[in-house]
């Protein structure tokens, strides 16, 4: 298990690259998260947003390249292990369990919990104690992302703002290091957005995630964002703050295909 | 404590320890032929279970039921008698259960790598090959005639009419009476388990991989692994039941242990609600019971003759399967949560009718809400 | 030799029958993510139709209405029962469940019919024998290979040429891609379950003729055997179906054939050596032989 009392580690991707049957998704792709700050992966449509995601997360193998979390290699781990590490992540299409809030909480808990199929079938007092006192505190984390009237409620009646957070809430059971959030305010409306982005800020406040962020709203990436990586058909193509990858004139023929001289790109 | 949820929760053990009650009345007021049905319906459900973990919950889909059945069945029947180790019944019967359990594991690299449909088909060679086995290798298995099985004995009380005679309350207790409770016994063993794996930490990772495979492993879930586990633990409630039912029929053959016992069980699960142990329990009874019960009343029923009749009338058996049939088709395609479901949205419904409802019930046993309670944002 | 040889004659006439069941039972699944598990009924439904309407009609009209016959009722099933169900993933597998259940109920209305009987299905080939060289053939085996030959040649030439077979080659790719394109997924699917009923029909013909005693009510359960055949050449492809026929069918005949050479496997092996084959292959390739892997998506 990661030892939480040390210094919060760096995520470091250096040139990915990953390539399906003839399309390279990720071309050589690197950036390196500070601890405790957010950074923002941004580009157009395609660019390979989620693909990264995938290989962060250990459901992709890339073709070379390496990420590592502090000094730990995570690039050919199993999943479950990178979860293990401290690496959670949210998923676009909410992908929740049937069952209450507080089932997929403790769903979120696995990684930290023991107790094996003999122990809880058999009820032991050790797999009883266990539940209840990690119960408790995704009964915390609850609250602290606002779901805490709605811990024993069906997941499947609540909102979809709700439900998103309940995404979030779940990733934070697992007490990561790094926080990987895949869109997480498509589809939410303006309150609900601004809900969001101060839940992001107090939780790298707070808690001290680094957080990668995927996201198409540029207003919430400029709000929140410590530094952010350009990407364009699976290469990286600016870094910076906000303010310089705004202003890089790469990123802007990316987005709108036109180079800083007006001219239409090819 | 609120008063009122101290109130439920009485009201509740009160209504489950008269339901304890009410299911030892039977052996001393029906004769063989009802307790047998029970015993049937018990061993079907200690089964219906596990296959409800695996289906429901993991969401795999098997057709193999009935080959880790008849390991459990064969499995005790060889392990306690002769030819055979001869061992203790008792042991037997334990070892017979982990042997299912060993079997299951042994599929499990299959089940581990083949997926869905895939796994459907895989599971169904199990049943073949078991079968074939089952007939072939008669040396151990008595071939087609099958063999008969050996009593279980417990330190010297022997589950048969005598050895030691026993009369309980006036009622003399023959093989049946002793054998239901026996039933009872690893029915309640079979609910506490599975109910206890459903709410915990497995049985979370498990409803995840049902849900999606990518999800939980994200989550930290060891997909590989807990699909071989579901397997295992599924095998050996199979193994189980397996048991009881040698025991309670006292002879295994190989034909019973056949693809449409296999079907019988998904029917069971698919009736009972998928997913739900409750359910799987309801089902099992359902689709053990219908069949013999219209087998006894058949002069009673309409449209059905009486078994033995001319060729081509519809007797009994026929009528049970047609019931059968439809019932997995109606059930499935109008009432996909089964019997479960609908129990539920009947109580849901009347719940809703009451001026103010109690706590909703989840699947997760809460602790009581004090209603002063400090918070604390400590991360 | 000439035992082999004829094991071998054997074994692609079998494979050839398995064939038009396995690609029957593909083209559902393709089509709607269903396994059949009434594909057995269907099969002995069509063989019984036959085996009542030839002496009225001839074989040949016995068979052709029997053929549509099953066609219709194929169907009908998915378009007013299964469809009801839904189109997505999930809810295929609650319909291949519901298969179940129409199986029980087919097959034990058809088993009461038939009863203990063996039926004729007045087919022209009878008990005659060709001599080919050394060997002398069954009549219907040859028939079995030549006729199934064409008609799956037809078949695969449906698929190729023809706006359905698109369609349904469409819809088995991408189906929402496929419905946004206009396709007809509803009458797509039926029409696949009533190809699929038709060459179950077909097939009953050469299960039931010589050197099998006639139709009776375990003859479904053959279509069983197409299962295995089905998932070896990866579920979802035809082609892949007939090489898994040929492969089932080979394997049977010579492990019946070598029976008394191979007896620590078990009187009657050869019944159950198509599920032994297929677990094998699962083992080392789990989609089947020449089924795609599935990619790993959220």
């Amino acid at each position: 298990m990661t030892d939480r009392t040390t210094a919060p580690p760096v995520l470091d991707v250096r040139d990915v690259t990953v390539r399906f049957a003839g399309l390279t998704a990720l071309d050589g792709v690197s950036f390196t998260v500070t601890p405790g700050s957010v950074h923002a992966l941004i580009g157009p449509n395609g660019a390979g947003k989620s693909t990264c995601f995938n290989v962060l997360s250990g459901l992709c193998r890339p073709a070379s390249g390496t990420v590592t979390l502090g000094g730990a290699e995570l690039t050919r781990l199993a999943p479950h292990r990178v979860a293990a590490l401290g690496v959670a992540r949210t998923f676009q299409n909410i992908v929740t369990t049937h069952g209450t809030v507080a089932d997929n909480l403790m769903l979120g808990r696995h990684a930290l919990t023991r107790a094996g199929f003999t122990a809880t079938a058999l009820r032991l007092p050790g797999a009883r104690r266990e539940q209840s006192q990690h119960l408790e505190r995704a009964r915390e984390i609850a609250e602290l992302t606002g779901l805490g009237a709605h811990f024993d409620s069906p997941v499947g009646l609540l909102s979809y703002g709700d439900r998103k957070r309940v995404e979030l809430a779940r990733a934070l059971c697992l007490e990561p290091r790094v926080l990987l959030l895949d869109e997480p305010v498509a589809g939410m409306n303006a309150a609900e957005r601004a809900r969001t982005a101060e839940t992001v800020g107090e939780l790298r406040a707070e808690l001290g995630l680094s957080i990668v962020l995927v996201e198409h709203d540029m207003g919430l990436v400029m709000r929140l964002a410590d530094d952010v990586t350009v990407l364009d058909f699976g290469r990286a193509i600016a870094h910076g703050t906000p303010d310089e990858v705004r202003q890089d004139p790469e990123v802007l023929r990316a987005y709108l295909g036109t180079d800083a001289t007006g001219e239409d790109a090819a | 404590m609120s008063d009122r949820l101290l109130a439920a929760l009485t009201r509740r053990r009160a209504a489950l320890l008269l339901f304890a009650v009410v299911l030892c009345l039977p052996p001393f007021y029906l004769d063989a032929f009802w307790l047998r049905i029970g015993l049937f319906s018990m061993a079907a459900a200690i089964g219906a279970v596990g296959l409800a973990l695996l289906s429901g919950t993991a969401g795999q889909l098997s057709l193999g039921h009935a080959f880790f059945l008849a390991v459990g069945a064969y499995g005790y029947a060889w392990l306690a008698g002769e030819p055979g180790p001869g061992l203790p019944p008792a042991l037997a019967a334990l070892l017979a259960v982990l042997l299912a359990g060993a079997a299951g594991g042994l599929f499990s690299p299959v089940a581990a790598r083949v997926k869905g449909i895939y796994l459907g088909i895989a599971t169904l060679a199990l049943v073949f090959l078991g079968h074939h086995v089952l007939l072939t290798a008669d040396s151990v298995t008595g071939g087609f005639n099958g063999r008969s099985v050996p009593p279980l004995t417990l330190g010297g009380f022997a589950f048969t009419e005598s050895d030691p005679e026993l009369t309980v309350l006036g009622v003399p207790f023959g093989a049946e009476e002793r054998l239901w409770f026996l039933g009872l016994a690893l029915f309640a063993f079979t609910w506490f388990t599975a109910r206890g794996l459903q709410r915990g930490r497995p049985g979370r990772a498990l409803a995840a991989l049902r849900d999606s495979e990518t999800a939980a492993s994200v989550m930290g879930v060891d997909v590989a692994r807990h699909r071989s586990a579901a397997f295992v633990v599924s095998s050996m409630y199979a193994g189980l039941a397996g048991v009881l039912l040698a025991l309670a029929f006292r002879r295994v053959v190989p034909d019973y242990f056949s693809l449409a016992l296999s079907v019988d069980y998904l029917a069971m699960i698919v009736i009972g609600g998928l997913g739900s142990v409750a359910g799987a329990t309801a089902g099992a009874v359902f689709v053990t019971a219908l069949p013999l019960l219209m087998t006894r009343y058949a002069d009673q029923l309409p449209l059905v003759t009486a078994p033995g009749s001319a060729e081509g009338a519809v007797g009994p058996t026929e009528a049970a399967r047609y019931l059968y049939g439809a019932a997995i088709v109606l059930v499935l395609l109008y009432a996909p949560d089964g019997l479960h479901g609908l129990a539920r949205r009947v109580r849901d419904r009347a719940r809703r009718r009451r001026p103010r409802t109690p706590a909703p019930e989840t699947a997760v046993p809460t602790p009581p809400q004090p209603s002063a309670r400090p918070k604390e944002h400590t991360p | 030799m000439t035992a082999f040889l004829d094991n071998i004659l054997g074994g692609l006439a079998l494979g050839a029958v398995y064939a038009l069941v396995a690609l029957g039972f593909v083209v559902i699944f393709k089509a709607s993510g269903v396994l059949n598990f009434a594909h057995g009924s269907l099969l002995l439904f069509g063989g019984y139709l036959t085996a009542v309407l030839h002496d009225d009609l001839g074989f040949a009209g016995a068979l052709a209405l029997a053929v549509l016959t099953t066609a219709a009722l194929a169907g009908a099933l998915d378009r007013f029962l299964l469809q009801r169900g839904g189109q997505d993933a999930h809810s295929a597998h609650v319909q291949t469940i519901v298969t179940i259940g129409i199986d029980i109920v087919l097959l034990t209305d058809l088993a009461r019919r038939i009863g203990g009987d063996l039926l004729s299905l007045g087919d022209p080939w009878g008990d005659s024998v060709t001599r080919l060289g050394p060997l002398t053939v069954a009549d219907s085996r040859l028939a079995a290979i030549v006729v199934s030959a064409v008609v799956i040649g037809a078949v695969f030439a449906l698929f190729r040429y023809t706006s359905w077979g698109l369609s349904l080659r469409a819809a088995a790719e991408d189906l929402e891609a496929a419905a946004l394109m206009g396709v007809r997924l509803g009458r797509v699917r039926a029409g696949a379950w009533c190809l699929a009923g038709a060459l179950a029909a077909l097939a009953a013909v050469f299960l039931a003729a010589f050197p099998a005693p006639g139709l009776e009510r375990t003859t479904g359960q053959i279509a069983l055997n197409a299962f295995p055949a089905a998932i070896l050449g990866g579920l979802a492809s035809p082609a892949g179906a007939l090489a898994g026929s040929l492969i089932i069918g080979l394997t049977e005949a010579l492990v019946v054939g070598y029976q008394s050479d191979l007896h620590i496997l078990g009187e009657g092996f050869g019944d159950v050596a198509p599920y032994a084959v297929m677990l094998l292959v699962l083992l080392v390739r789990p989609t089947g032989l020449f089924g795609a892997k599935g990619a790993a998506r959220v």
